[in-house]
């Protein structure tokens, strides 16, 4: 028996009528988002599934504006007195708030360009599919004589955006991830892959991966703290390039003057092979086609050539700066100013396997864990290898070695990048849900400053 | 509300759950900041939702809704059966829970002033005045302040009859100093980073915090460390204050005593433990200055509340004591895996999320030092304060650490302002280095407002007590030394 139906996200022509009636409800200038998600995961420990939830949540939050002031409300509830009470929160909020110069444009309507989004197979998958999916994992983990541990997830989400100048913007969208840490006794293998369709996952294939990768680490060695050749495979180049996201592309970061671009645009700051811009229509980033204004994407080149070329922007901070949002907005309250949300880096010509046999003493790393940041403005970084790192000799992978902390400064590590992957794979990361599509690269004299226990 | 969680525990039941829960919660949130003499933010927000937690033949289902109606207890309460079911398929042994006498009770947060009752106008004065006395330091980039408060009203019904009304109350803020170069960028908070200081109480923790009367000597930390010495590398004594500490106790102490992680079930995400179940009053997790209690009953904590969300009352048990490790955080299910009785650890983020073991309050116990018996017994070390960094391995064993401000102490005196401070080390070697913590007087019980754990993820306010320690032969000045060069 399925007792749920199916798609529950409301209908566009719905959810205009509600942000329209919200709308309505204000005095001056507004804008309100329809946020809903409908979301289903099943986790799965020591080879069983232990945890196995779904939930559907929604939200509307109003930013209300009287002249330059600005209040901002948010609500589950969606009959007329809690849409009433939703206004007048956001209204007593704006009243006894001081003016800011920044606040009260609104951005006009603009043409949204069509994004295909929502996979109604990832909709509907059913708990009974999640579980065969994960089964599909576990049986040949138990074969193996390990251990895994996981989550498989799929869900639906909605963004609607309108205001008071006459924007309004829908995007339906799914998303589906498997994600498992094969155990042996001494070693570990992991994967992560997201995707619209949640079919495109293969379990299967995906925990053989993961099985390997904790063969093949088994029986580690502990290697010094030194400078070594890395090949950085996908997941671990876009761990170390989300981090010039979060600190500096973003306009507002610039403005204030605690980027790392601050005094570099225009600049070479990195290695001449290095392309980043932001594109949420690249097909393999999980974006949407408008911000939370409502203002259509833009895609946006950050570094090219190695050279600083530009920054994101939201409405306010394109005002500052007087120049054009580039629709990277987030959902308000928003003290961190726009950010970028889908960083593509450019690929190169190179597999993995050609850079394992091309470096002669190095190690390979699966991924990076609790990266945090040391030295803002060198972009300095501190975090550990997990799941899979392995000793490189004459251009063999030839075992595991010890989980390694490193302290590195990601534009030098790309700029001593020798080689990089002709393919670039997304890593969306948990909290924020932002994307990096990134390639493999091998790295010279990368420098890893600590080695731990396992 | 009692008759829709009612309902929902009778339409589990009866379509065949062995144990269900419901839990009903409103949610609300206010938050103001305030940047170089602008409000920049400002925002109200609040969700209710109710979630329904059911086992079926030793598996476990969940499911969540943000309407709140007889329909839509039943609609919950069958998703989660046939979730369940569908767990089922995948699960050998069936799971089971530890004992638990039902508690019908209320209880609230105590506060003398309710933040959400305070005019919005004395906040935005108070952080105004902060942000004005920061701006009058000649050379600071950007003065941040903020504040903070959450109330949750929260009803947790079960089969076995327990029906618990809460209402806790969070409140907090605090203030950011940046000064910028063209080679540098440093940061000075007050009373601690994250945003500051966060507590269970109302209106009255801001108060006590006195934002605007420290703001100017915040900003002029941040406009010093701009040309302070950088922190040597090598080998040292180092001083933690209090708020680093409790940091430190989080990361290496909290985390590594849940026992889901010791069991394996965070592995793909948060990360295992080291303090396997043979460590457990075997270890010499530190030396014996080191005593830590994880303690809900605790006064003023992010970790203090009546009940957990398995409906377990607040209890304090001893995590490390006298330096042996001798317990974990535990669950009701992951108890009776070790033979024990939950301690109550049981936290959900919100309606929409299952409860997780947490930490409550990770609480230090205070030593017999007074801080400056503690610097003038210290030869040659560095003082550092206030966290600005911090990583550490998935079974937290190896972490790097970095703190907003660092002293030289030199012949048990105070010397000269250090800026870029680091330490790395292994966890219980770092914590059997610590030969000394300051008394009551020094300790404090810091809220951390973003702790991060589970698939779908969850972020979560805890809290660790914590007074200033010291810690013999670390390894300082990692990280920045290659910049340097």
């Amino acid at each position: 028996m399925n007792v749920e139906p199916a798609n529950t996200l409301l209908a566009e022509g719905e959810a205009q009528k509600l942000l329209k009636s919200v709308l309505g409800r204000c005095p001056e200038r507004a804008e309100a988002i329809y946020l809903e998600a409908d979301e289903a995961l099943t986790r799965f420990a020591n080879n069983h599934v232990h945890q196995n939830v779904r939930s559907r949540r929604r939200s509307v939050v109003l930013r209300l504006f009287l002249g330059k002031r600005a209040g901002v409300a948010s609500t589950s509830r969606l009959d007329a007195q809690a849409l009433d009470d939703l206004v007048e929160r956001a209204r007593a909020m704006a009243e006894l708030s001081p003016e800011n110069p920044d606040f009260g444009d609104l951005p006009p309507p603009a043409a949204v360009q069509r994004l295909a989004g929502y996979v109604d197979a990832t909709a509907e998958c059913s708990p009974d599919e999640r579980a065969e999916a994960v089964r599909r994992v576990i049986d040949p983990v138990k074969k193996a004589g390990m251990v895994v541990a996981g989550a498989l997830s799929t869900g639906s989400n909605l963004v609607a955006v309108a205001n008071t100048a006459g924007v309004f913007a829908y995007f339906p969208s799914t998303a589906s991830n498997f994600t498992c840490t094969v155990m042996a006794d001494d070693s570990s293998g992991w994967v992560d892959v997201h995707a619209r369709d949640w079919r495109q996952l293969d379990t299967g294939a995906l925990g053989h991966k993961a099985i390997e990768k904790a063969r093949v680490s088994a029986r580690p060695v502990a290697m010094p703290a030194g400078k070594y050749t890395v090949v950085l495979e996908e997941n671990a180049v876009a761990e170390l390039v989300a981090f010039l996201g979060w600190t500096g592309f973003g306009a507002q970061s610039y403005q204030e003057g605690h980027s790392f671009l601050n005094g570099r645009l225009g600049q070479k700051i990195t290695g001449e092979r290095i392309t980043i811009v932001d594109d949420a229509f690249d097909a393999r980033t999980l974006g949407m086609p408008f911000d939370y204004e409502g203002v259509p994407k833009r895609r946006v080149p950050l570094i090219e050539g190695g050279v600083a070329k530009g920054l994101v922007h939201d409405t306010i901070s394109a005002k500052r700066d007087g120049v054009a949002s580039t629709g990277h907005a987030l959902p308000p309250p928003n003290p961190e100013g726009p950010l970028p949300y889908d960083l593509v880096v450019g690929t190169g010509e190179h597999t993995v396997d050609e850079m394992i046999a091309a470096t002669e003493n190095g190690i390979l790393v699966t991924r990076f864990w609790y990266n945090r940041v040391v030295d803002p403005r060198n972009t300095v970084i501190t975090g550990m290898t997990r799941d899979g790192t392995f000793r490189i000799e004459n251009g063999k992978v030839v075992g595991g070695v010890r989980n390694l902390r490193y302290n590195e400064s990601v534009l030098d590590v790309l700029a001593r990048a020798e080689r990089i992957g002709k393919t670039a794979l997304p890593t969306v990361f948990d909290y924020t849900r932002n994307c990096v599509v990134a390639p493999a690269m091998q790295v010279r004299d990368f420098n890893f400053t600590g080695v731990t226990e396992f | 509300m009692k008759d829709i969680a009612a309902r929902a525990l009778d339409t589990a039941r009866s379509r065949g759950a062995s144990y269900a829960d419901a839990r009903i919660n409103e949610e609300r949130m206010q938050f103001v900041e305030v940047k170089n003499g602008r409000v920049t933010a400002i925002a109200d927000t609040g969700s209710m939702g109710l979630g329904v937690r059911v086992m079926v033949d030793g598996a476990w289902g969940f499911c969540a809704s943000a309407e709140v109606n007889a329909a839509e207890a039943d609609r919950c309460a069958a998703v989660a059966v046939e979730i369940a079911r569908a767990s089922r398929k995948v699960r050998d042994t069936p799971a089971s829970l530890s004992p638990l006498a039902a508690a019908t009770a209320s209880w609230e947060t105590p506060h003398e002033k309710d933040p959400f009752r305070t005019p919005l106008s004395q906040k935005v004065d108070l952080l105004l005045a902060a942000d004005k006395a920061m701006r009058g330091v000649a050379g600071l980039k950007l003065a941040t302040s903020s504040m903070q408060c959450w109330e949750d009203k929260k009803i947790f019904a079960s089969t076995e009859g327990a029906y618990i009304t809460q209402r806790i109350l969070h409140t907090g803020g605090g203030i950011v100093a940046t000064a910028v170069s063209d080679e540098d960028i440093q940061v000075r908070s007050y009373p601690t980073s994250f945003g500051g200081q966060f507590e269970s109480g109302g209106y009255e923790v801001v108060e006590r915090l006195d934002l605007p009367g420290h703001a100017q000597k915040t900003a002029e930390e941040a406009v010093a460390l701009l040309t302070a010495k950088p922190c040597p590398a090598g080998e040292s004594t180092i001083i933690l204050d209090g708020s680093q500490v409790s940091l430190q106790l989080h990361e290496s102490c909290g985390h590594p005593s849940e026992l889901d992680r010791v069991l394996g079930w965070e592995a793909n995400y948060a990360g295992m433990s080291f303090l396997t179940p043979e460590k457990r009053n075997a270890l010499a997790y530190g030396s014996p200055a080191v005593s830590i209690v994880a303690d809900a009953t605790a006064q003023r904590g992010l970790g203090t509340f009546g009940f957990d969300d398995e409906g377990v009352p607040a209890q304090r048990s001893d995590l490390v004591k006298d330096g042996r490790f001798v317990g974990y955080l535990t669950s009701r299910e992951t108890a009776g895996s070790l033979g024990l009785a939950s301690n109550g650890t049981m936290r959900a983020e919100s309606w929409s999320h299952i409860p997780l073991i947490r930490m409550t309050n990770i609480n230090l116990l205070p030593g017999k030092w007074k801080l400056e018996d503690l610097v003038a017994d210290t030869p040659d070390g560095i003082y550092m304060l206030t966290n600005r960094s911090w990583s550490i391995d998935d079974k937290r064993y190896n972490f790097q650490f970095g703190t907003e401000m660092g002293y030289e102490i030199k012949n048990g005196k105070r010397g000269a302002m250090l800026k870029n401070c680091t330490y790395t080390g292994i966890t219980p070697r770092f914590w059997n280095a610590c030969d000394a913590v300051c008394d009551e007087s020094d300790w404090e019980i810091w809220g951390t407002p973003n702790c991060g754990k589970g698939q779908p993820s969850q972020t979560m306010r805890t809290a660790q007590g914590a007074a200033t320690a010291r810690f013999q032969k670390v390894q300082v000045g990692v990280g920045f030394k290659r910049s340097a060069s």
